[in-house]
């Protein structure tokens, strides 16, 4: 009881702090260092011509008095995370504690600890995770920046940031796969899948463990390409339409009945691919061409060295591949004790310096169209060869329905694959137990 | 002065302590009118909310609210919470209400001691009763407090869970509220076609499984046990040492590589078995040969338990038993059946059974080895080997469906325990402590 009256009154005050702030000058910390704020973020407001006249402009906005966080961030990405927050304290004065949390695991993290005031204040997450988050009114939506973060952002990652039409994310980097070939095995990388095939059957040598291609066949993810190139699809046009599934629409069956003539060139069962094998022996030359994402990069530049190409994922049926995205967003915590200070960090961590910083610690693609254009991109052949892939990938949907669709088409590819099953038939079972969860198999 | 039995009881049932002070014993009196007295404080606040929590689970949910562009958090019930401390309220009260009829049967005694003539205890006196005749009672109250809140409470929160809707994506906390649903969950679990066909598909695999695992490594540890205590086995410490060394590496590792061993296509038991001409076995992707798989696995990593415990059995089985076979002109064989094997069932019979009941549940060999996989296309969420436990794992921590895997831990339980009770009950040595004939 007193507890709930003590939470009101903290959102009272630091509403009617946050209103004040806007014309007061009380003296703080904060506010001396928001007086140098950066000019870039005025200026860009004013393009994006001020919008809403009732939220405060995203340059005045300051830290709360006495604030600190706690953000979560991957182990792979921590030295970005301590770099950006070292940057961020000298700038605002708000002193920020890293803890290491996956991002896949964040948000049933954040489900957990969120209402009880444990979880960190900035999260990061993949954005199809965010519709499971947002709709259980974990976040809170990214108003302040939302101008500014739609203007400088790109469509598609804009697209991975809101979930019912509102903003929540602060996209940072994009993700998707692409080919992968050694140069030394491939003279230039395929153009189709029928190359591809081409190719194999010249290399593929099951006894001595050698495969033209490799990749995860088990996994939807890198198999969206066969149900998405040539007209499949997950929910809807804009995957929102938790009702229309589109994954045995005579497009994708016509996709994965490509998907099942590769069995040729990689006889192998889906179940034991994965990804520590594939991993060794494309280092070790024994598969020429991995389909992947920009994870495996840094591993496979030192195992191979200037060996290694990267080219967009062959055509299906003479069509241009479509592949996943993952967009990776930082988002709000909504039981932050200190909103404005976190937002101020989503939106910091995430604008184009950060984004160029992560692509140099990390080798991420960037979703901000200016880093995009920035020469350390476009002067790096990997990396700007995942972007060319990126304009050719669909967001994954991130209403919380996605959370159903994994397991059962994860369980229909190797039903196609190991055990020649009927396209058609496998996926329709697939389709039905999508359904059925989505349907709460029992109005759960 | 009959009836001061009633008397004090009623007034120690009208205030706790009003009794014991009409007794003449102030002091502990006065403690249980202090008791009754933060009692009071405490329930006034808090009593009425509990009993609206378990039974509403919360009315409003969090919302954000938008000021002035600026969304707010509004925070609301969260169920799962209430949930909880409602449990903990009524736990107090229950405490409470024994407190509270200790408290009249004392003064009730106390009464009829003075009916009788004997005059009430001093303080001093009650203390060293408690200490001396009450003493393992008044020890084990913290201790059993301890108990009733880290151990009891959470069983009891998360048998409750079962009968509720707190599952993915509809009815997670704390944007939407989770209600009561009586039996739903557990209609669905046995009687919906889409959840009942992969809960029987693997509760009989989950059988199967603890039945061939314990009997193969039982009885293959009772083989290299007899083997390495025959006469003329040469270096039998290097021996045990040999098969305990698969008990002795962690799980976690040893399994984790067997999965790469096994890996039908790069794995090195294949690849040899190529060398040989032979095509190799599709070791864990395919479902029938998944299942073979984790069976052998499991004997390679128990074995040694069972052979150090017969090992232990064989030592104590007395020699003149064999003495007496012998001259009766027993085979070898005749004095394993009649001697050896009813004494070594005889001391291990228990045994056998924990382990039966621990292989239901055995969820390293399972989730390490295969993780549940070949996935199967016909079931909710679980793969063709994965048993009840890790199938409730993967409910909980990758869907999110509690009260699913909560109505599931429940039946898990009931097998267990029922079975374990039935068969302990049964054994020979539960029902004589003596030798067999």
């Amino acid at each position: 009881m007193d507890l709930k009256k003590l939470m009101v009154i903290t959102a009272a005050c630091s509403m009617a702090i946050s209103i004040s702030a806007c014309g007061s000058n009380n003296n703080t910390g904060g506010n001396a260092a928001a007086t140098n704020a950066p000019a870039e973020s005025a200026t860009a407001t004013d393009n994006a011509g001020a919008g809403s006249d009732n939220a405060p402009a995203a340059g005045e906005i300051v830290p709360e008095e006495g604030a600190s966080l706690v953000i979560w961030e991957s182990k792979e990405e921590r030295q970005f995370a301590e770099e950006i927050s070292k940057q961020f304290t000298a700038k605002y004065n708000v002193p920020v504690k890293i803890e290491e949390v996956a991002p896949p695991d964040q948000v049933g993290k954040l489900t957990q600890d969120g209402p009880s005031g444990l979880a960190a204040d900035v999260i990061v997450i993949p954005h199809d995770n965010l519709g499971k988050a947002a709709s259980a009114s974990l976040l809170l939506p990214n108003d302040i920046f939302a101008e500014q973060t739609k203007a400088e952002n790109t469509e598609a990652s804009i697209v991975g940031s809101s979930y019912d039409g509102e903003l929540y994310g602060y996209p940072r980097a994009a993700e998707t796969y692409a080919l992968f070939y050694n140069k030394s095995l491939v003279k230039e990388a395929p153009k189709s899948f029928d190359d591809v095939i081409a190719f194999s059957k010249t290399f593929t040598d099951k006894a001595k463990n050698r495969y033209g291609i490799m990749w995860e066949v088990g996994n939807m993810y890198f198999n969206y390409p066969f149900i998405a190139t040539t007209g499949g699809y997950l929910f809807g046009k804009d995957g929102t339409d938790k009702d229309d599934i589109g994954l045995n629409n005579e497009g994708a069956i016509k996709g994965l009945t490509e998907f099942a003539k590769l069995k040729e060139v990689l006889p192998i069962k889906s179940g034991d691919i994965n990804p520590d094998i594939k991993r060794s022996l494309f280092n070790s030359g024994d598969v020429a061409m991995d389909i992947t994402g920009p994870w495996e990069l840094a591993g496979y530049k030192e195992a191979l060295g200037d060996k290694l190409g990267i080219a967009p994922v062959p055509t299906i049926d003479g069509k241009t591949a479509i592949t996943f995205s993952g967009i990776k967003i930082f988002t709000v915590n909504a039981y932050t004790q200190y909103p404005n200070a976190a937002k101020l960090y989503a939106h910091f961590a995430s604008g184009k310096d950060s984004q160029l910083t992560l692509n140099k610690l990390i080798g991420s693609v960037p979703t901000n169209n200016e880093a995009l254009k920035d020469p350390q991109i476009t002067g790096d052949p990997f990396v700007s060869a995942f972007a060319e892939q990126a304009k050719n990938s669909q967001p994954m949907p991130s209403i919380p329905e996605m959370g159903n669709v994994w397991s059962p088409v994860n369980a229909a590819l190797p039903a196609i694959w190991d055990n020649n099953a009927d396209p058609k038939a496998a996926m329709d079972k697939a389709v039905e137990q999508i359904k059925d969860l989505n349907n709460g198999a029992s109005a759960q | 002065m009959q009836r001061h039995k009633t008397r004090a009881g009623i007034l120690s049932a009208i205030f706790m302590g009003f009794g014991q002070i009409y007794n003449r014993q102030f002091i502990k009196g006065l403690m249980f009118i202090a008791v009754e007295a933060v009692a009071i404080i405490y329930f006034i606040s808090n009593l009425a909310r509990a009993f609206w929590g378990i039974t509403t689970l919360g009315e409003s949910p969090s919302r954000l609210e938008k000021v002035k562009g600026i969304a707010k958090m509004v925070p609301g019930d969260h169920s799962i919470v209430i949930l909880i401390e409602s449990l903990i309220t009524l736990l107090f009260f229950v405490l409470f209400l024994i407190v509270w009829y200790m408290n009249i049967r004392d003064a009730y005694k106390i009464g009829a001691e003075r009916e009788n003539g004997r005059p009430s205890h001093t303080f001093t006196q009650s203390l060293r009763y408690i200490l001396d005749y009450k003493f393992a009672q008044s020890f084990l109250l913290l201790p059993g407090l301890g108990i009733l809140f880290f151990t009891i409470m959470p069983i009891i929160f998360m048998i409750m869970l079962a009968f509720t809707n707190y599952a993915a994506p509809n009815h997670i906390p704390p944007a939407k509220l989770v209600d009561w649903v009586g039996f739903e969950t557990f209609r669905n679990l046995l009687v919906l076609k889409s959840w009942s066909h992969t809960f029987y598909g693997v509760l009989t695999w989950t059988i199967i499984w603890a039945v061939l695992s314990t009997v193969t490594t039982y009885f293959g540890g009772m083989l290299v046990a007899l083997l390495i205590n025959q006469k003329g086995i040469r270096f039998k410490g290097m021996w045990r040492m040999l098969l305990i060394i698969p008990y002795a590496i962690p799980q976690m590792i040893s399994l984790l590589l067997m999965r790469n061993l096994f890996n039908g296509q790069f794995g090195p038991i294949n690849q040899y078995l190529g060398f040989f001409g032979l095509d190799g076995l599709p070791w864990l992707t395919d479902p029938f040969w998944a299942k073979v798989t984790v069976i052998v696995v499991n004997m390679w990593v128990g074995i040694p338990v069972s052979m150090l415990l017969i090992m232990g059995v064989l030592t104590t089985i007395p020699r003149d038993m064999y003495e007496a076979a012998e001259v009766d002109g027993a085979t070898n064989y005749q004095k394993f059946r009649i001697v050896t094997l009813p004494m070594i069932l005889f001391s291990t019979a228990p045994t056998l059974i924990m382990q039966f009941a621990g292989n239901i549940n055995n969820f390293n060999a399972i989730f390490l080895l295969t993780g549940g996989n070949p996935v199967n296309g016909n079931y909710q969420y679980a793969g063709s080997t994965d048993l009840l436990v890790t199938w409730l794992y993967k409910l909980t921590l990758d869907q999110n469906k509690n009260n699913m895997a909560s109505a599931i831990g429940i039946i898990l339980f009931i097998i267990v325990a029922g079975f374990s009770l039935y068969n302990y009950r049964r054994t020979k040595s539960f029902q004589e402590e003596d030798m067999i004939q």
